[in-house]
C-alpha cells in the first residue's frame, strides 16, 4: 500500500498524539469567520418536564390568589417566599434567588407559556383535532424531539443547533459543544459537535510516544489500516468518522480544560464560597472556558448545550424542585459572573429549554403530571432589561387555555417565535432561517414575530 | 453452519463469541443452540434480593452494598462474562431496557435485584406475564410512582409510560412497525388525554408489601422486592373507560388492573413496537420492514395461537434470514456496540476472571451504567439519528461522544497492552461482599506462540466474524513484528495484547454486523 494522504488519515487516531502536543500551532487554524462581533448561545435543556408554573409565579393579588386556590397545596409557594422580580408583577421560586442579581442588573427575562405548536391554535382549533398541533403531546421523548429538532409533526433527523453550525463556519475544533452529552439538538446535516465530560480529562492511552520508535509507528500504521471502516455498512464508516472527529479535537480540548482559569472562582456557593459540585454546574464551568478560549479555537460563534435532569416531579415535587433550583441557579450566577468577567456579557445568550410545562393542579401524590406550554428564562448582557414577554394563561381548570381539566395549557408563543430572534442575533441569516426552522414560514408571517428579547 | 456465521450469531445472542462457543454453535447449529440456550437457567440475583428496613445500614460498607447498585452490577458483569445461559441474559437486558427502572432514583439492591430476577426468570416466557409482574413489582411501583397511586388525583406516571415505551408506543403502528399516517402524513396518536385518565383510574389503589407487619405507613419498613399489595380505599372503584375497553362501575381492583394489563398487550401496535425493540437490541439499529412483520407476526401467533410468546419472539428474531444470511446483509445493516456489550465482550475475548466490580469503573464513564439509567427513557434513545444519513438511526451512537469514543480507545488499551501484568483496578475491592478481583486468562492467546496467522485467525473470527482486509492482516503483523521479548510466552502475550488493543479500539469491532 502507497501511503496516500487522505482525509481518514487527517482525523485517524494515531494522528491525536501529535496533535495533542501541537496545540500552539493550532491557534492561527481557524477558517474563514464571520467578521461582526463573537457571539455565543448556550441553551440549557431541563430535562424531564421543569414545572415553569412554581418557576415564574404571578404576585399581583388576583392572580396569586388563583394559582393558590388551583394548584394544590403541598406545591404552592407561600407568597412571601418568592423572589421579587423588581419592575414585574412576578417572583421567583425561592431557591432561584441567585437569579435575582442577575434581573436587577438587567439581565434575565422572563418567557411566558412557550411551547411546541404547530400553528397558532385555539382551544376550539385543538378539540378539532387532526393535524393542528404536535403529535406525541405530553410524550417526554417526542417533546424533546419537538423542541431539539423543531418538527413538531414529522421525524427530526437533526436539530436546531447542529443545522445553525451547518450554516456557519467550520474550524479544527467544532464551536458546536457540550458537556452535557449526546443530545438530538447537536446533531447537524453536516457539522459534528465537540461532546466531552463535565469533570475530567480523557486522554488518549497508547498513541504517545516516540514515532520514531518502531513500535510506535507500526502500531500507528495498523490503527490507521482499520480508521476507515470501509466496506461493512453505513453505521460502521459513520462510528469511524465520528471515530475521526474525535481524536481529533481531543488534544485541544484537553489543552483548554487542563488549566486553570480565571472563570473557575466564579463558580462557588453564593452564601458560603465553596466551589459548587453540581453536573450543571460542572458543564457551564467548562463552557465558560471554552467562551475564554474562543480566540485560541478560532470561533467567533460558539454553540452550546447544557443539560439538567430530574425535572420529572410525578410525586414529592417540592424537594425535588427545590434542589434542582437551587444548584441551577448558583451555576448560572457563577456562569454570568465569568462572562462578565471574561468582557462578554454582552456576546452570550443563556436561555432554558424543557420537554413541556406541568399540569396545573397537581396530584394526590404532591407531584404534576405532563403538560404542555411552559415559561422560560434567559440570560444575557444584550436583553432588553427586565422583561417579561407573553401572557400568562387563564388560571380556570378547563378554561378557554386548558385543554384538560386540571391546567395543561395551549402555548401562545411557539418555539420557533421563542428561539428565533436568538438564533438571527446568534447571526442566522434571514435567508438560513426556513433552515434551521424547518417551519420558519409559519412564524413569520400573519403578524408572528420572534419574541422581541434582545436589543441589537 | 459455518464458522464466521456462528461468531455473527454469537454475537447478536451472547456478551461476545469465543473460541469454544463459536466450534459449539457451527457445529451444532443456530436452531439447536437456541434450544438448548432457552433451557439454561445459571445466572441468578435470588441470593441478593433479602429484603431489610430501609434504615438498616449504619456505615458505608453497608450502604455500599444495599442502597448503591454495586452489587447488583457485579453480578450482571460476572453472569455476561462467565455464566452459560448467554441467551436468557441478553434477552433480559433488552427487557430491561425496555422496562426500565433505574437506582438513580429507587436506590435499594435488593429491589433492584429482584426485579432484574423476575426479566431473567421470564425472559422465555409470555410477554403479558412479563408486564403484569413488572406493573406489579413493588420496585418499579417506587420507580413510576404506581405505588400509592391514590383515586383522589391519580398519578398518571406508570399508566403514561406502560403505553408509551413497554407495550404500544405512541403513534400506531403497522404490522411491520412503520407508522399509520393521518392528515398532512403525520403519524397517528395512539391514545389521547382521556385514555390516560381512564388508565391511571383503573391503576389506582396498590401499595408496597411491608416486612415485619410494618404499617402501610412506615416508609422504612418498605419491601420494593415483592409484589404491591391491595389497598382498598385508594382505588376508584368507579367505571372507567379507556382504549376502547370498559370496566364497570364496582369491578374489583384486579378485574381493573386485568383490564389495564390487556387493553395494552392485545393493542395491534404493542406486537411491531415490541418485535423493534428486540430486533434493535439484538441484531440491527435499522431492520427491513418486513423483517419487524415477520417477528410481530410470531408476537400474535407463536404457531399455536399464543400471544406474546417470547420463545417464538426470540427465535423468530435469531433465525429470521435478515440476521441470519450473510447474503441479505444490506448497506443499513448493524449496530453500533452499546458500552455494556462493549465492555462485556472484551471481558470474554480475554477469558476474564472477574467478580465483575471493575466495569463499574468503566459503564458509567462510557454512559451506560448498568441498573442506574438517566430516566425511564434508557441511556439511550431508539431512534437517535444516525448523523449525515437521514431516515437511518443508530441508538447506540448517543453514546459515542467525543470523550466516550477517546474512553473506548483508553480501555482497549487499559486491558490489553496495559493488562499484560496485574493491574491494580483488578485487584480484590476491599469491604465488599462477593469480590475476588479480575484476572486476564492470557493461555488461550499464549498458545498460539509464535505463529502469527494463526493467533490473527483467532481474533478475526471471534471479534470481527472474519471481515478483517488483507491490509489490515499485513499493518497488524508489522505490528506484531516490532514486539520482541527474551520470554517466548510473554512476548506471545504482548504481541496478543497489540493486536487485541487495535482491533478492541477500531471501527469494524464497536460495530457488530
Amino acid at each position: 500500500m502507497t501511503m496516500l494522504m487522505s482525509r481518514r488519515d487527517c482525523f485517524s487516531l494515531a494522528a491525536a498524539s501529535t496533535l495533542a502536543s501541537t496545540l500552539p500551532s493550532l491557534v492561527a487554524k481557524a477558517a474563514a469567520a464571520p467578521s461582526s462581533p463573537y457571539r455565543a448561545m448556550v441553551g440549557i435543556f431541563l430535562f424531564g418536564g421543569n414545572d415553569g408554573w412554581n418557576m415564574v409565579v404571578p404576585t399581583d393579588s388576583a392572580r396569586y390568589s388563583a394559582y393558590s386556590s388551583a394548584r394544590r397545596a403541598p406545591i404552592v409557594l407561600p407568597q412571601t417566599s418568592l423572589v421579587p422580580l423588581n419592575g414585574s408583577s412576578f417572583g421567583l421560586h425561592p431557591k432561584l434567588r441567585s437569579l435575582r442579581p442577575i434581573w436587577d442588573d438587567g439581565a434575565m427575562s422572563i418567557v411566558l407559556n412557550t411551547g411546541t405548536l404547530s400553528q397558532p391554535l385555539t382551544k376550539a382549533e385543538y378539540i378539532a383535532g387532526g393535524s393542528r398541533y404536535p403529535t406525541g403531546l405530553m410524550s417526554h421523548s417526542d417533546e424533546q424531539a419537538h423542541w431539539q429538532g423543531l418538527r413538531p409533526r414529522a421525524s427530526n433527523p437533526d436539530g436546531f443547533m447542529g443545522r445553525l453550525t451547518d450554516r456557519n463556519y467550520s474550524s479544527e475544533v467544532s464551536s458546536l459543544i457540550s458537556f452535557g452529552g449526546g443530545s438530538l439538538a447537536m446533531i447537524g446535516q453536516t457539522s459534528a459537535p465537540l461532546v466531552l465530560p463535565p469533570t475530567g480529562i480523557v486522554s488518549p492511552a497508547g498513541l504517545s510516544g516516540n514515532p520514531a520508535d518502531p513500535i510506535v509507528f507500526a502500531r500507528s500504521a495498523a490503527l490507521n489500516a482499520f480508521a476507515s471502516g470501509s466496506g461493512l455498512g453505513t453505521i460502521t464508516r459513520e462510528t469511524a468518522l465520528s471515530m475521526g472527529s474525535a481524536y481529533a479535537q481531543i488534544g485541544t480540548a484537553n489543552a483548554i480544560l487542563a488549566n486553570t482559569s480565571i472563570v473557575d472562582q466564579y463558580f462557588v456557593s453564593p452564601s458560603t464560597g465553596t466551589p459548587l459540585s453540581s453536573d450543571v454546574a460542572n458543564q457551564l464551568l467548562r463552557t465558560a472556558r471554552m467562551i475564554e478560549a474562543r480566540g485560541v479555537l478560532g470561533h467567533a460563534r460558539q454553540t452550546f448545550f447544557v443539560s439538567q435532569g430530574g425535572y420529572d416531579t410525578h410525586a414529592a415535587q417540592a424537594a425535588a424542585q427545590a434542589a434542582l433550583y437551587s444548584d441551577l441557579s448558583d451555576a448560572l450566577l457563577g456562569f454570568y459572573r465569568a462572562i462578565a468577567a471574561l468582557g462578554v456579557v454582552e456576546n452570550v445568550t443563556a436561555f432554558t429549554m424543557s420537554d413541556f410545562g406541568r399540569s396545573y393542579r397537581g396530584n394526590a401524590q404532591d407531584g404534576t403530571d405532563h403538560a404542555w406550554g411552559n415559561n422560560q428564562l434567559v440570560i444575557g448582557g444584550s436583553l432588553y432589561p427586565k422583561q417579561v414577554h407573553g401572557k400568562y394563561p387563564s388560571q380556570v381548570m378547563g378554561g378557554d387555555d386548558d385543554i384538560s381539566g386540571d391546567g395543561r395549557f395551549i402555548p401562545t408563543i411557539s418555539q420557533e417565535e421563542y428561539l428565533g430572534g436568538i438564533a438571527k442575533w446568534h447571526g442566522v441569516l434571514d435567508g438560513d432561517m426556513p433552515y434551521v426552522f424547518p417551519d420558519w414560514s409559519v412564524w413569520s408571517q400573519n403578524g408572528r414575530v420572534p419574541v422581541p428579547l434582545l436589543r441589537s | 453452519m459455518n464458522l464466521a456465521d456462528a461468531a455473527r450469531l454469537a454475537k447478536q445472542a451472547t456478551f461476545g463469541p469465543r473460541a469454544d462457543l463459536v466450534t459449539y454453535i457451527s457445529m451444532v447449529g443456530a436452531d439447536q443452540w437456541i434450544s438448548e440456550q432457552f433451557a439454561r437457567t445459571d445466572s441468578t440475583y435470588s441470593d441478593l434480593t433479602d429484603p431489610l428496613p430501609l434504615d438498616y445500614c449504619k456505615d458505608y460498607t453497608c450502604f455500599r452494598a444495599r442502597r448503591t447498585r454495586e452489587q447488583v452490577a457485579m453480578r450482571f458483569y460476572r453472569n455476561a462474562v462467565s455464566s452459560a445461559d448467554q441467551l436468557r441474559q441478553r434477552v433480559a437486558l433488552a427487557l430491561s431496557e425496555l422496562m426500565v427502572t433505574s437506582m438513580q432514583k429507587t436506590d435499594d439492591a435488593a429491589g433492584m435485584a429482584a426485579f432484574q430476577q423476575v426479566l431473567l426468570s421470564k425472559a422465555f416466557g409470555n410477554y403479558r406475564d412479563v408486564l403484569y409482574a413488572v406493573t406489579r413489582s413493588g420496585y418499579m411501583g417506587n420507580y413510576l410512582d404506581l405505588a400509592d397511586n391514590n383515586k383522589s388525583m391519580p398519578s398518571e406516571n406508570y399508566a403514561r409510560e406502560m403505553l408509551q415505551l413497554f407495550t404500544m408506543g405512541p403513534f400506531k403502528l403497522n404490522i411491520d412497525g412503520t407508522p399509520q399516517r393521518g392528515g398532512g402524513g403525520a403519524a397517528i396518536d395512539n391514545y389521547n388525554s382521556q385514555d390516560i385518565t381512564g388508565l391511571s383510574r383503573a391503576l389506582t389503589g396498590w401499595t408496597y408489601s411491608h416486612i415485619n407487619n410494618g404499617s402501610v405507613t412506615d416508609y422504612y419498613s418498605r419491601d420494593y422486592t415483592k409484589p404491591m399489595v391491595p389497598l382498598a380505599w385508594f382505588y376508584d372503584s368507579g367505571a372507567k373507560s379507556f382504549l376502547g375497553y370498559t370496566v364497570p362501575a364496582g369491578a374489583s381492583q384486579t378485574a381493573s388492573l386485568d383490564a389495564a394489563i390487556d387493553a395494552a398487550f392485545y393493542n395491534p401496535s404493542t406486537p411491531p413496537h415490541v418485535a423493534r425493540h428486540f430486533i434493535q437490541q439484538l441484531v440491527t439499529s435499522n431492520p427491513s420492514p418486513a423483517y419487524v412483520a415477520r417477528v410481530a407476526a410470531s408476537f400474535i401467533n407463536n404457531g399455536a395461537n399464543v400471544r406474546g410468546d417470547m420463545k417464538a419472539i426470540v427465535r423468530a428474531i435469531l433465525l429470521d434470514e435478515e440476521a441470519r444470511r450473510t447474503a441479505a446483509l444490506q448497506e443499513t445493516s448493524g449496530k453500533v456496540k452499546e458500552p455494556i456489550l462493549f465492555l462485556a465482550s472484551i471481558a470474554r475475548a480475554l477469558n476474564m476472571n472477574t467478580d465483575g466490580r471493575v466495569f463499574q469503573d468503566w459503564d458509567d464513564s462510557l454512559g451506560e451504567p448498568v441498573f442506574f439509567s438517566p430516566s425511564v427513557f434508557n441511556f439511550y434513545p431508539p431512534d437517535y439519528p444516525l448523523r449525515n444519513n437521514p431516515g437511518l438511526v443508530s441508538p447506540a451512537s448517543k453514546l459515542l461522544t467525543t470523550g466516550q469514543i477517546v474512553l473506548r480507545s483508553k480501555l482497549s488499551y487499559a486491558w490489553t497492552i496495559n493488562a499484560t501484568s496485574p493491574r491494580g483496578e483488578f485487584a480484590v475491592k476491599l469491604n465488599t461482599a462477593n469480590a475476588s478481583g479480575t484476572s486476564v486468562d492470557w493461555s488461550q492467546w499464549e498458545a498460539f506462540g509464535s505463529d502469527f496467522d494463526a493467533m490473527v485467525s483467532r481474533m478475526d473470527l471471534i471479534l470481527l466474524n472474519n471481515t478483517m482486509t488483507d491490509p489490515q492482516r499485513t499493518a497488524l503483523r508489522s505490528s506484531w513484528e516490532t514486539i520482541v521479548d527474551v520470554d517466548p510466552r510473554l512476548q506471545a502475550r504482548k504481541r496478543a495484547a497489540a493486536l487485541l488493543y487495535i482491533i478492541f479500539s477500531s471501527p469494524q469491532f464497536q460495530v457488530d454486523r
